[in-house]
């Protein structure tokens, strides 16, 4: 019997499930190995029960998605986090430490006496995660990867070295010591081959932080002696890393 | 007697319908959002402006480089940048190779399958194998345009404020025009496969077009948004069309212009600048024409097939162009902030998309406001349902749910990313 797999999606843009349905070559075979028993974003086809593989992309922004990543996390035998939104929270908790009811009002233009909304949280924050696929988008490659070590009974890979390790492996000029741009590559998950450096720009971190060993506060002082201030550097460092508090608390 | 489609199947985002009757009148239609709030206006407060674009061009997945390059407009408005006519040609390129993806994926893998009596593309291929997979391969070819020039299928970040940060080779531009030439004629079976489909009369009714007028060529690009009823507004003026305003049910801004909903995307851009489509876009819209019916939403689906036909033909030209002027790594151009508004509209794949920024004299964001196609169309949208669910009183629910759900994705609806759609109880 084929695995049964279903593909999820909370609240995000959908990146993530586009770049399974981005594997033009391979699409239709990969897909003929299982049984998609839910996949919103592509088909109507609906099906309860158990699942062998669940994929989930997006934060937890309502009570909604929290209902529902309970409900497929109660089905699914192995769960796996799939992109930024799902591992680390990514620009959708920039800015968690705002009041929402403000952001409400800012946005909409109302002040609503009840909502569904709450602060935009990843995965691991509510439930057991087996793998994380991380990336904003995943790297199609990565989830290839993934689903075929799954296939075999393997785990799939984990990226656990900066993108720097990446940018010189391809031997690009450094951006930082040659265009004093910004890169936040020392302290970003690697596993994207340098995209950014690679087209002569700065890493803004889209990948989010290596396993609690990204050492925000030596990036910070090294951009500081380069001309930049605090709170450019802490905007920066913000925008996919979501995990603010230990950000600022570490950069003290 | 209530009719509930729960959550909508092959649209990108969350959301359903709801329609309440009484008799035979409609009483209540809620076009129902349940993505989470994103509030990315108030997320990129406070940012330097080079990085705006990296931010916003997230709202969406499938439509990322038309977020990047409204917001890249918008920033060079503001700090007065004109792009050189190598960036405008590769801009312009990029927005035709997105709407080559996102409508490959639309039409072949989301729409068809309701036409032809399926869950899914995947499903379809069993019997469509060929239509399948040529689709898959158009789909690439869209996505190999945007690989090149942004650096990767989703969330890319090559093209910049003031220029594009690595400039394509030749060679490659070379490659890319030969994929073009090859999946030129799935274009055309987009066109083959459609033209049998006539619109549902139930679905008939009046509706405003609003799209951006191009200037001389059909394309996705310009400063100048035109109505079906003949008029013509600058795009610093978009919030007399847009004019959101609070409603009182489940979601918190509707677009009306003077008071009536409106529709955006394909099916108004083709039949207001249809006469500007050239070579075989051109031909096939003429023959063609009768089917794109004004009154008819449905008829969306084949104004999409015609553009992925425009699309591929228009790369080719471009990149002709390119090839023919030869490239220069001309950098990126230097940008001088000031206190500052910028104000811009482009053609994304489902319809007009603005952006408009205010900036501080350091060239941080102070204000924001986007506003998407699907926000534009949440009440045309909700009027069609009304429209069907009163021509449809007497079918049996099945057929109705499957006559909204037809509908709205005909719209090709991006909930996600409808940034000021929100659920509020």
């Amino acid at each position: 019997m084929k695995p049964k797999i279903g593909i999820f999606s909370l609240t995000g843009c959908g990146g993530d499930q586009l770049q399974i349905l981005n594997m033009e070559d391979i699409l239709l075979d990969l897909l003929s190995n299982f049984d998609i028993v839910d996949f919103q974003e592509a088909s109507s086809r609906k099906e309860e029960g158990d699942i062998d593989v669940a994929f989930v992309e997006g934060t937890v922004s309502t009570e909604k998605d929290l209902k529902h990543l309970l409900e497929i996390r109660e089905r699914s035998k192995v769960l796996i986090a799939l992109g930024n939104c799902a591992t680390d929270g990514c620009i959708q908790a920039m800015k968690n430490d705002e009041d929402i009811r403000e952001r409400f009002q800012e946005v909409y233009g109302v002040n609503p006496d009840e909502f569904d909304a709450r602060p935009s949280q990843p995965l691991s924050e509510f439930i057991k995660v087996e793998y994380e696929i991380p990336g904003c988008p995943v790297e199609k490659e990565e989830v290839l990867h993934g689903i075929t070590s799954l296939l075999n009974g393997d785990s799939p890979p984990r990226y656990t070295y900066p993108v720097c390790v990446e940018c010189k492996l391809n031997e690009y000029p450094c951006v930082i010591t040659e265009k004093n741009l910004p890169c936040l590559g020392p302290v970003v998950r690697a596993g994207c081959d340098a995209r950014c450096p690679g087209l002569g720009l700065d890493c803004i971190g889209c990948r989010g932080p290596i396993e609690d060993q990204s050492n925000y506060a030596s990036e910070l002082l090294m951009l500081k002696e380069r001309g930049y201030d605090d709170d450019f550097i802490l905007n920066r460092l913000k925008v996919f890393s979501g995990k603010l508090e230990t950000l600022t608390e570490e950069t003290k | 007697m209530k009719y509930t489609i729960p959550e909508l199947t092959r649209v990108e985002g969350h959301g359903g319908i709801d329609v309440t009757l009484k008799g035979n009148k409609v009483e209540d239609v809620k076009f129902n959002i349940f993505e989470g709030p994103r509030f990315f206006e108030s997320m990129i407060k406070g940012h330097y402006y080079d990085k705006i674009p990296d931010i916003t061009r997230r709202i969406c997945a499938i439509c990322t480089a038309s977020h990047s390059l409204a917001s890249i407009g918008a920033i060079e408005n503001a700090f007065e940048l004109e792009p050189t006519p190598q960036t405008a040609l590769l801009r312009d390129l990029l927005i035709h190779g997105e709407t080559i993806e996102s409508h490959a994926l639309h039409v072949f893998m989301l729409a068809l399958p309701d036409y032809l009596g399926y869950p899914d593309a995947i499903t379809m291929a069993s019997e469509y194998p060929d239509a399948v997979k040529n689709a898959l391969e158009l789909k690439k070819t869209g996505n190999m345009i945007h690989t090149l020039l942004s650096g990767r299928e989703v969330h890319g970040m090559n093209e910049r404020v003031g220029g594009f940060s690595t400039i394509p080779r030749e060679e490659d531009l070379v490659k890319l025009r030969d994929s073009l030439s090859r999946v030129k004629p799935v274009g055309e079976l987009a066109v083959e496969l459609l033209k049998n489909y006539e619109p549902p009369a139930y679905n008939n009714s009046d509706n405003l077009l609003i799209a951006i007028d191009p200037g001389e060529k059909f394309g996705f690009l310009g400063d100048y948004i035109i109505t079906s009823n003949g008029e013509k507004i600058h795009q610093s003026r978009y919030k007399e069309i847009t004019n959101e305003s609070t409603v009182n049910h489940s979601y918190a801004k509707h677009s009306l212009y003077n008071g009536e909903p409106f529709m955006v995307g394909s099916l108004p851009r083709v039949i207001l600048n249809g006469e500007k489509l050239e070579n075989s876009a051109k031909d096939l819209f003429l023959e063609h024409k009768a089917l794109l019916l004004q009154s008819n939403s449905i008829s969306n689906n084949l104004a999409q097939a015609l553009e992925l036909v425009h699309c591929i033909e228009r790369s080719i030209q471009d990149i002709d162009v390119l090839l023919s002027n030869g490239l220069t790594q001309e950098g990126i151009m230097e940008v001088k902030v000031f206190e500052s508004r910028g104000i811009n509209a482009v053609e994304a794949p489902r319809g007009t998309l603005y952006h408009d920024y205010t900036f501080n004299d350091k060239g941080e964001i102070t204000k924001a406001n986007i506003i998407t196609p699907t926000a534009q169309n949440a009440a045309n949208i909700e009027k069609d349902v009304k429209v069907i669910a009163e021509n449809l009183v007497k079918s049996e629910e099945k057929k109705v749910k499957e006559a909204l759900e037809l509908m709205v994705r005909a719209y090709d609806p991006c909930i996600s990313c409808s940034v000021h759609l929100t659920h509020i109880k």
